[in-house]
């Protein structure tokens, strides 16, 4: 079941077509980062999303139910964290989150019991001061912390960890790990490290045009070749390895310095087995054999290309 | 409901921690001392000045026509520029996209603005008039004062007037430069016609400028009564086009 589903999407803003014929959809219960550098059309699309922009074309689907600009239904079932999430300076965490929660209609029993249940899920129950007063990594979390509390059924994060620094990075990716399981998480980011540590599907945008989208898992299986670097003991060695008739008709092969070579390959076991094979055979033993997993930057740059 | 309370609560706390009710109860507190001790001393401070003019004694009514002045043309301008930024904060800070996002409503947003401007607006106007009421109590005796409901309430009808196009102009430009230009420019626009004589009555301005006469029994309040509904029927009408062009506005 895709609790989100975007269709032959279109917006143009003047003479800039920000998104362009865009179609992905979100699986329930994943943790789905939207990858794309800056003004690629992440921002843009999750407005639409929210029915903060009209499309120009196509349509989102929220859990089945289409969203309509300026319309605010489909957003009961959305928490939405701004990228720069801005809130009144004048009030507190508490009267903040009491303010959403009578807006989206809870109880005053559950929008107490939930604010004390979020703001120790983010960290900020012991804070008293004013948001204005807040550091940027704690209206971050406040901004969490106001997203969850309807129990969205999607959490929609536009890039929660950009202006960050690595420890407030940390916190976020964190808080939005221990979220996976009760709400489906869609964030933004370019940070591509953030998208290795958490997510589980992607889908990766360039120029309002999706580049591709899939499953973690069977992106790095189908995209990238795998590698295995190795590091001979002589350059003679290495050349005869090279010139070895398996090896240098089956892969390709990348030289690194004198004794070391690169070599891609799409099937990596069994590889694996043969090159180990011959260097055994030929006693051509390596000071260094490794594996190198496809890296998330190697897919993403195959993906723009 | 709810979620109106709610937000109409926020407004109260954010005009309450920001010092923006301070600073309007303040002003109109010094405007509401002012008007009498002024009307009173203005022949005297005349007098020492050196000046040579046959001043009739103050009356009460003298009071009031300071009132008039303060409350009508400082007051208001305070009261406008405090209110500027009634709509453009929210867009300018951002502040408004996540709360729409939660599904409040927008027509909700301009009707909890609108309600809170007003009361600061309403409550202001009362203590400005029960200052100035007491401290010409001690003075004068306070005689010879026509149709005192309908002259107190025109200019503040006004000033709801006023509120209600600082959200107008505020949804139109996001900017409180644009709320004030909007207001600016109309009262630019209803000053010139208050020159044409045949545009006295219908003229909403009219209802702060010129309702002395009507106090001091001079104008009759039939020749106000097109005003009153004019500003009226404009009131609702720009809180209308606000919500309309508000919901098909892209934040």
């Amino acid at each position: 079941m895709d609790i989100l589903e975007i269709q032959h999407l279109s917006k143009r803003f003047g003479s800039t077509q920000a998104i362009d014929d865009l179609s992905f959809s979100v699986p329930e219960g994943s943790i789905f980062g939207f990858i794309g550098q800056n003004g690629a059309g992440k921002t843009t699309t999750m407005k639409l999303v929210l029915g903060l922009l009209k499309a120009d074309q196509g349509s989102v689907l929220i859990d089945g139910e289409k969203v309509s600009f300026g319309e605010t239904k489909t957003n009961r079932k959305i928490g939405y964290l701004p990228d720069v999430p801005e809130f009144y300076n004048y009030l507190r965490a508490r009267e903040y989150l009491d303010l959403c929660g009578k807006i989206t209609g809870l109880s005053n029993e559950l929008i107490k019991s939930r604010s004390d249940e979020l703001l120790s899920l983010v960290g900020l129950s012991k804070v008293t001061k004013k948001i204005g007063a807040y550091s940027r990594g704690m209206k971050q979390r406040l901004g969490i912390a106001q997203a969850l509390l309807n129990e969205p059924r999607l959490l929609i994060c536009d890039e929660p960890t950009s202006a960050l620094d690595p420890l407030g990075r940390k916190e976020i990716l964190d808080i939005l790990s221990q979220v996976k399981g009760k709400t489906t998480v869609l964030f933004s980011t370019h940070i591509l490290s953030d998208v290795e540590r958490i997510c589980d599907h992607v889908a990766v945008i360039s120029h309002g045009k999706l580049m591709m989208a899939d499953s973690l898992a069977n992106i790095k299986a189908n995209h990238a070749s795998e590698s295995i670097s190795l590091e001979f003991k002589t350059p003679q060695d290495k050349e005869a390895f090279m010139d070895h008739n398996e090896i240098k008709n089956h892969f390709i092969l990348k030289t690194e310095g004198q004794t070391g070579l690169l070599l891609q390959t799409k099937e990596l076991l069994k590889t694996e087995a043969l090159v180990l094979k011959i260097l055994v055979d030929h006693n051509w033993l390596p000071i260094k054999f490794e594996v190198n997993e496809p890296s998330i930057e190697s897919l993403f740059l195959e993906a723009l290309q | 409901m709810k979620a109106y309370l709610a937000f109409t609560k926020k407004e109260f706390i954010e005009y309450l921690r920001t010092y923006k009710l301070l600073i309007m109860g303040l002003v109109f507190l010094l405007f509401g001392m002012m008007n009498p001790v002024l009307a009173k001393f203005t022949p005297e401070i005349i007098k020492a000045a050196g000046i040579e003019i046959q001043l009739p004694d103050p009356t009460a009514l003298d009071s009031w026509a300071q009132f008039f002045k303060n409350v009508g043309q400082m007051g208001m301008v305070v009261m406008v520029v405090i209110f500027s930024g009634i709509m453009a904060n929210e867009f300018s800070k951002g502040t408004l996209i996540n709360i729409l996002t939660k599904g409040l409503k927008r027509s909700t947003v301009i009707l909890s603005k609108f309600t809170v401007a007003s009361i600061i607006w309403t409550l202001s106007y009362l203590f400005c008039f029960g200052v100035t009421y007491i401290y010409t109590l001690v003075f004068w005796e306070m005689t010879g004062l026509h149709q005192v409901f309908w002259t107190f309430f025109s200019p503040w009808l006004y000033g709801e007037f006023l509120i209600s196009l600082l959200i107008l102009g505020g949804v139109l430009f996001k900017s409180g430069i644009g709320s004030l230009l909007l207001v600016g420019g109309l009262t630019i626009v209803m000053t010139i016609l208050s020159i044409f004589p045949q545009f006295h009555d219908t003229n909403p301005m009219t209802l702060s400028s010129d309702n002395m006469s009507l106090l001091a029994g001079l104008k009759d309040l039939n020749t106000f009564v097109p005003a009153l509904w004019i500003c009226l029927l404009l009131t609702v009408l720009v809180m209308i086009s606000s919500v309309v062009l508000f919901d098909h506005k892209q934040v």
